[in-house]
């Protein structure tokens, strides 16, 4: 029996080991002076030529500042420069007075943003190659510098929405000119820095050395408990309602929420000799309960959707009808179609668990309808890559962070089809693309939610949960995390 | 041995050729990737021609080896990262948890297994194997999360998930090394009462030696070789990366990051994971079969 004895008191030293490792709680208490922000995707890219993944760009929003920006009704307004239009294809920028110097690059100078780096920023999309943001500049013929913060931008053709593009964080010319490596060492003049990139983004705020890192946690299961145990203070949307509803119910989590702008919908295969039919479309429209779903699996402050842009965009004056949940006139509409029904339709959605739920949810709604939806989840390589390829008859997706109405062009303009566009659904429709062209777009909304390329869904409430000690921090419509510039943690 | 490196060899540039094949074959387009589905055609096609995409095959092939003998793996397409730094951060922590895994599913696994040997048919066999019967049954994604709320939430011992701390590392090590146990004590269990119902056993016994001594001396070492065998096999999967528990704990390890590559599309980073985890496996074999030997000399009179 010694060899038991032996392996038994070898395994009570590994515990015993482990057991004095557990009683390290200076170093977890030591993290935890941070303000520590779970989020369900770490950010990618730092560089803000290269960013696309939402983690990223509003990471660096707090990084950089950009010259333009956008007011509660998503219009561009002046962020670091004001703008004139001199003419169609000429716009000139002036930065202004009070620009925040550039975060200080240890062993270097610390140098304030002038037109030279906007022109500088700018310009390297044209030496780049594997930009994503390339094309939105391919339009900018040449940039002239005429004074230290003054820039004229000069097209190749009219764009009337050019100062809306200019949302990129400007770098440092010199910087640029040396071929930094900003995707993992950003400098910018915003009101974070970036102090190290690890396990987690370690930030510092530059006016009162605030420290507050992103912790990359996936599980939302994990998250809460995260936020529970304290090693998290804030986490702010991702997850499943009855997680919220469960933070809700504890006296040291504060909830707050917030209406949402990101825009949730079914798109459809156009080209489906199906559902080309617009008797079709109007039916799924008309067999989807949208209220009852946001009661009962969604968060607070979920609205029900009936443009890509909410209700308070500037070009959406005129408020558009609902498609009412109507599953009698659903079937009517597809008998009139000419439709056998069952009509067997393929949801394509990805491996989320949210939103495999709405889909078998949608799936029971739609049978009575007289639809038999089958659902195929996906994991989001081969989802996404499927509809870009057109590859599906109705898919689920969300627009996010949308402030332009350039996106009805992307969406839905014939001349936006793959590969040169969002036109996933291969909508072609000449009287839209004439309304798209006169930049009409209240009439051109209204063309879409007649037609129904996509059958609008929801806009997500926001939410953000935390410690009762943090402050100054509230979730916004489109999920941006600006609040981070202001947050702050209070004793109790 | 130097049959061993030839096959070695073999099995790693079939992998190399395989995954080469496969990510050239799955649907999507590192361009496409690169640049998003705005970019006009002339910019893709400048792209294409200067990642060398509009070569034949075989020279995107060789050129790919070409780098790769000179540790070049390129870099990520979303987070322009060398993906030599990459594997560097990710794969030894991935090895620290396997490491560690193994360390206490053999703590627990071979005392349960000789201790339910020694005492089999009797209601201590019967709990051990319920016990190991229960723990293999637990899914990480269920006993993950279970230690999570216990130890961490409950109790404060330890850290919920991360790396921050040294602490980080025990809860998913116990969810890796407890299933990792029960396996073990059911191996060593069979495997031992095979060997002690031997003649060399009981004469053995027949010679006076204490009961420690025959079963660590003579029936524990003849019993080693179906352990080994699965303790190579368990190794190699714990250094592939678990993917479940290392997403659970968020433990930035190399099965988290073949996954993630494989959803964004990164074909650089997927083929350098799936190169690094097949050398693991071969490495990992290659490593058993010399314990084979020490454990069993006949095994090297064989060969």
């Amino acid at each position: 029996m010694k060899v038991f004895n032996v392996f038994t008191a070898f395994f009570l030293i590994l515990l015993l080991a482990t057991a004095s490792s557990c009683g390290q709680k200076s170093t977890i208490t030591q993290v935890n002076r941070d303000i520590i922000f779970a989020i369900g995707q770490a950010p990618l890219n730092l560089d803000p030529r290269y960013a696309t993944d939402a983690a990223s760009e509003r990471v660096n929003r707090l990084i950089y500042q950009s010259l333009v920006d956008f007011d509660t009704q998503s219009k561009p307004i002046p962020s670091l420069a004001t703008w004139v239009t001199i003419s169609p294809t000429e716009y000139r920028f002036t930065l202004k007075r009070n620009c925040a110097p550039f975060h200080h690059v240890p062993n270097s100078v610390q140098t304030f943003l002038t037109a030279h780096d906007v022109k500088a920023t700018y310009d390297s999309f044209t030496i780049i190659k594997d930009s994503p943001h390339a094309a939105e500049f391919d339009n900018i013929k040449n940039i002239i510098v005429t004074d230290g913060r003054t820039v004229v931008f000069h097209l190749k053709q009219p764009d009337s929405h050019f100062p809306a593009k200019l949302i990129i964080g400007i770098l440092p010319a010199k910087l640029i000119a040396m071929d930094q490596d900003f995707s993992h060492a950003p400098v910018g003049n915003g009101p974070l820095k970036l102090v190290a990139w690890r396990n987690q983004l370690n930030l510092v705020r530059v006016s009162d050395g605030q420290k507050i890192s992103l912790l990359e946690v996936k599980d939302p299961t994990v998250r809460v408990l995260k936020l529970l145990h304290g090693e998290a203070d804030v986490l702010q949307g991702e997850l499943p309602p009855e997680l919220v509803k469960y933070l809700q119910t504890k006296p040291d989590v504060i909830v707050k929420t917030n209406r949402g702008a990101n825009f949730s919908y079914l798109g459809l295969n156009m080209q489906d000799p199906v559902l080309k039919n617009l008797k079709v479309r109007q039916a799924i429209a008309h067999a989807i309960d949208r209220d009852a779903i946001i009661q009962k699996v969604m968060v607070a402050n979920t609205r029900v959707a009936s443009a890509i842009l909410p209700p308070e965009h500037y070009t959406n004056q005129h408020p558009l009808p609902i498609y009412e949940y109507k599953p009698a006139l659903a079937k009517q509409l597809l008998l009139e179609a000419g439709i056998k029904l069952p009509l067997k339709l393929v949801y394509k959605t990805s491996t989320d668990a949210q939103r495999v739920r709405f889909a078998t949810i949608m799936q029971a709604q739609m049978l009575l309808a007289g639809i038999d939806l089958e659902i195929r989840s996906l994991d989001w390589g081969t989802f996404f890559e499927d509809v870009k390829q057109g590859n599906f008859q109705l898919y689920g997706l969300t627009w996010v962070g949308i402030k332009t109405p350039e996106i009805y062009d992307k969406a839905f303009g014939s001349n936006s089809i793959p590969p040169n566009g969002f036109n996933r659904g291969r909508y072609a429709d000449s009287e839209l693309d004439q309304l798209l062209l006169d930049e009409n777009w209240q009439a051109a909304t209204a063309r879409i939610h007649s037609q129904l390329p996509y059958i609008p869904l929801w806009y997500e409430g926001q939410f953000a949960a935390m410690r009762k000690e943090i402050h100054n921090f509230s979730p916004k419509p489109d999920g941006n995390w600006d609040d981070l510039a202001t947050i702050s943690r209070y004793a109790h | 041995m130097i049959r061993r490196f030839t096959g070695f060899c073999i099995v790693i540039f079939g992998v190399l050729l395989l995954t080469f094949l496969l990510i050239h074959l799955v649907p999507g387009d590192p361009v496409e990737v690169m640049l998003g589905e705005s970019a006009s055609l002339a910019d893709r096609a400048v792209l294409r021609d200067d990642l060398g995409l509009n070569q034949p095959i075989i020279y995107q092939f060789g050129h790919y080896l070409n780098k790769l003998a000179h540790a070049d793996f390129g870099q990520s397409i979303h987070t322009k990262t060398p993906i030599i730094e990459l594997i560097k951060t990710r794969y030894p922590a991935t090895l620290k948890l396997a490491f560690l895994s193994l360390l206490i599913g053999l703590s627990i696994g071979i005392p349960m297994g000789i201790y339910a040997a020694l005492k089999a048919g009797k209601w201590q066999d019967l709990i051990v194997t319920l016990v190991s019967v229960r723990l293999s049954a637990m899914p990480a994604f269920w006993l993950g999360p279970m230690l999570m709320l216990i130890f961490a939430v409950w109790l404060g011992w330890v850290p919920v998930s991360g790396m921050e701390s040294n602490a980080s590392i025990i809860l998913p090590a116990l969810t890796l090394g407890f299933g990792l146990s029960a396996i073990l004590t059911r191996m060593t269990r069979t495997s031992l009462l095979e060997v002690l119902s031997d003649d060399y056993i009981r004469t053995a016994r027949a010679k006076g030696l204490t009961e420690s001594n025959v079963i660590v001396r003579h029936a524990l070492r003849a019993a080693l070789l179906p352990i080994i065998t699965i303790v190579g096999l368990q190794m190699g999967s714990l250094l592939a990366g678990t993917v479940i528990t290392e997403t659970i704990f968020s433990w930035d390890g190399i099965g988290r990051l073949l996954v993630e590559s494989i959803e964004k599309r990164d074909y650089p980073v997927t083929q350098a994971c799936v190169l690094v985890v097949a050398l693991s496996y071969v490495l990992v074999n290659l490593l058993t079969d010399m314990l084979y030997r020490l454990a069993d000399p006949r095994v090297k009179f064989a060969h």
